[in-house]
């Protein structure tokens, strides 16, 4: 379809051409529609708070603004400093715990 | 260094959102509360896209903070939130739609308008029948709240005077006040918090300086039950410079009257803290009586409530709604349980708990910050939400709305099972302070943290009372369940002294962290810098006469 050049592109990602929904949208979609997100969500936080995993990156984020100086320091460049330690810093076991909530989830949802 | 009073200063607002804020006014935030919802977790989150999910206008992405612009309410992410504010002129301020917090695109920083957290927590609120508790009823409630350092009309100049005395009887250069109490049976329970409550400074001022007049008790009532009168000859006893051990015989009559409807009246070993609440009972009984006869016992006037009783605050928030409700109750002490996280093992498969050796230690805060926890109300405990006219799932969160004078904590050792008929003590070492902090765990520091990253102060206590508190009083106990001792370890001017009934040692810092703790006090900082000042041995003054009774003395 085409848009009215006067007009500006309204973003719609039925509209554009070629995008089919990948699996990991259609799955993502699944758990929210379901509430099994939330639910996971919560599961991981505690699991999180549980492991110590949250006071680690608070104590992280205390130590990079306490070297930056606490007014040279945006949220943003907290969240690019510490996303990638996070990622790296998850226990095993909560990763396995949460996969097998996710695999035990698709097999009851994709009957 | 302390930088937790800035914490609670507005920062300024950035100047985006200033101008954002000339031009829209309140309007913005207004629409918004509409689309609140609060999420299972207590986080308060954007919601009104009932048929699909958020995507970031640009590239379609769902993943990660995505922000709702408070002018078009388009959607980006965070790596194109400064593409679009460049792209539409005006759009600076956003907000993220999980946590509804305001962001500033152009500053790329989170940043705070209490007006907006106003909304936000407003939301949170609900004005309910028997809670009229709204946002700005907190504010009106804070400047009426009567003065809590009440106590400080009792002139501490005197106070000081009347234990400065040295006693000439005595050799040695053990401050006063410190005297051994024998034993009667079994009564070291009773033993171990008198000591306590004969050093808690504004209790022990109280009766020094002769507040409770015993002959006009007398008169006032026929019988001679008075459990404070009894406290009374007991203060005049320990503080006269006789430091031969004191039989508290009185005492321990009067309470077994006292308690007799609780059938605690016996010569077994009795639980050091139900004879410690029981006997703040016993004197607000008396004392309360005649005086402002309320019911909610947070405004008594009794020297019992007035310098041990604190305000609990309980929230219960419905999870499917988000409303909360909040009540009120008055509290003489804190029960806390033993935090067990640390003796996990994170064995999640198994969900076993295994005490392991060495693998942490328990630690006061961690028990507090487990008593101020949100805590999940299980499935069989769904209250009936006001809002949704039903019954939901809800967590409820505990936090201390108003410090008392002296802070006592409980720290419950005594597991007894009804289900399974067994009784047991928890032996863990229990960390703790010689100096403690309690701002985190005030109401206005717990609420705000719940409803996110908040700069809206909505309980204003903090000017009236300091949370820094010193500690003068531990209770240990030792041995088994049926057949263990109480111990009293006393820190006067700097340094411990050990209470074991009739006998009165000195010990060092170790010993008294070394111990099993099982009743810890606490005193405003203030108040006990205050009465350690003047505690010690003196020198007479030539004039005085070394023998005149101090005041309250018979």
């Amino acid at each position: 379809m085409r848009n009215s050049v006067n007009r500006p592109p309204t973003p719609d990602a039925a509209e554009d051409p070629g995008k089919e929904p990948t699996l990991q949208e259609i799955i993502n979609i699944k758990l929210i529609e379901s509430g099994e997100k939330e639910r996971l969500m919560e599961l991981l936080r505690e699991r999180l708070i549980e492991c110590g995993w949250k006071d680690e990156m608070k104590a992280l984020c205390r130590a990079f603004i306490k070297k930056k100086g606490r007014s040279n320091v945006t949220v943003d460049d907290l969240v690019h400093v510490i996303t990638p330690k996070g990622r790296a810093s998850i226990p095993d076991s909560i990763k396995a715990e949460l996969l097998q909530r996710i695999r035990a989830f698709l097999v009851q949802a994709a009957v | 260094m302390a930088t937790k009073n800035l914490l609670y200063t507005n920062p300024k607002l950035c100047q985006h959102l200033a101008d954002y804020k000339l031009r829209q006014g309140l309007s913005g935030y207004k629409s918004l509360q509409n689309c609140l919802k609060t999420t299972p977790n207590g986080r308060t989150s954007i919601y009104k896209w009932d048929t699909e999910i958020p995507r970031c206008c640009f590239c379609n992405g769902y993943q990660g903070r995505l922000f709702l612009c408070l002018i078009c309410s388009s959607i980006s992410c965070s790596s194109h939130a400064l593409l679009h504010a460049q792209s539409e002129d005006g759009h600076d301020v956003v907000v993220d739609i999980e946590r509804s917090e305001l962001y500033c695109c152009l500053c790329s920083d989170q940043v705070y308008d209490p007006d907006f957290d106003k909304v936000v927590v407003s939301k949170n609120m609900m004005d309910m029948p028997n809670n009229t508790y709204t946002v700005d009823d907190g504010i009106r409630r804070s400047s009426k709240r009567r003065k809590v350092n009440s106590l400080m009309d009792l002139d501490f100049r005197k106070s000081k005077r009347l234990v400065s005395m040295r006693d000439r009887r005595e050799k040695s250069c053990y401050p006063l006040g410190l005297r051994g109490l024998n034993n009667l049976g079994s009564t070291c329970f009773m033993n171990s918090v008198l000591q306590a409550l004969l050093h808690a400074p504004p209790f022990r001022n109280y009766f020094l300086s002769g507040r409770h007049d015993r002959e006009t008790c007398k008169k006032r009532s026929a019988d001679r039950l008075c459990l404070a009168c009894n406290i009374d000859v007991i203060f005049s006893a320990v503080y006269s410079g006789d430091r031969t051990p004191y039989s508290p015989a009185q005492v321990l009559y009067s309470w077994w009257q006292h308690s007799a409807k609780l059938n605690l009246a016996s010569y077994e070993q009795q639980d050091a803290h139900e004879f410690f609440i029981s006997v703040l009972d016993g004197i607000h009984e008396r004392e309360g009586n005649g005086r402002t006869p309320t019911k909610d016992n947070g405004d008594c006037q009794c020297i019992a409530h007035r310098v041990f009783s604190g305000l609990l605050r309980s929230d219960v928030t419905c999870m499917a709604c988000g409303s909360t409700s909040t009540t009120y109750d008055p509290c003489l002490d804190i029960s806390l349980n033993m935090d067990t996280s640390n003796f996990s093992s994170i064995d999640v498969a198994n969900k076993s708990v295994t005490p392991k050796e060495n693998s942490g230690i328990c630690t006061l805060s961690a028990c507090l910050d487990l008593f101020s926890r949100p805590e999940k109300l299980g499935s069989d405990q769904k209250l009936y939400c006001q809002n949704c006219q039903e019954k939901q799932d809800s967590f409820k969160q505990m936090s201390i709305s108003r410090l008392p004078l002296v802070l006592s904590l409980h720290i419950k050792r005594f597991e007894h099972s009804v289900v399974r008929r067994m009784a047991r003590k928890i032996d863990w070492h229990l960390q703790f302070p010689f100096s403690l902090d309690m701002t985190s765990y005030l109401s206005s520091s717990i609420v705000r943290n719940r409803l996110g990253n908040r700069i809206f102060t909505f309980e204003n206590n903090e000017a009236d009372t300091s949370a820094e508190f010193e500690i003068f009083a531990v209770i240990t106990h030792s041995g088994m369940l049926e057949s263990g001792h109480y111990v009293t370890y006393l820190r006067l001017r700097n340094q411990w002294y050990k209470c074991d009934d009739a006998w009165i040692t000195e010990v060092d810092e170790a010993t008294v962290r070394a111990s099993q703790c099982y009743m810890i006090f606490y005193a405003q900082k203030m108040l006990y810098y205050k009465a350690n000042d003047g505690l010690s041995c003196m020198p007479l003054s030539p004039m005085r006469d070394p023998f005149f009774p101090i005041a309250g003395c018979c």
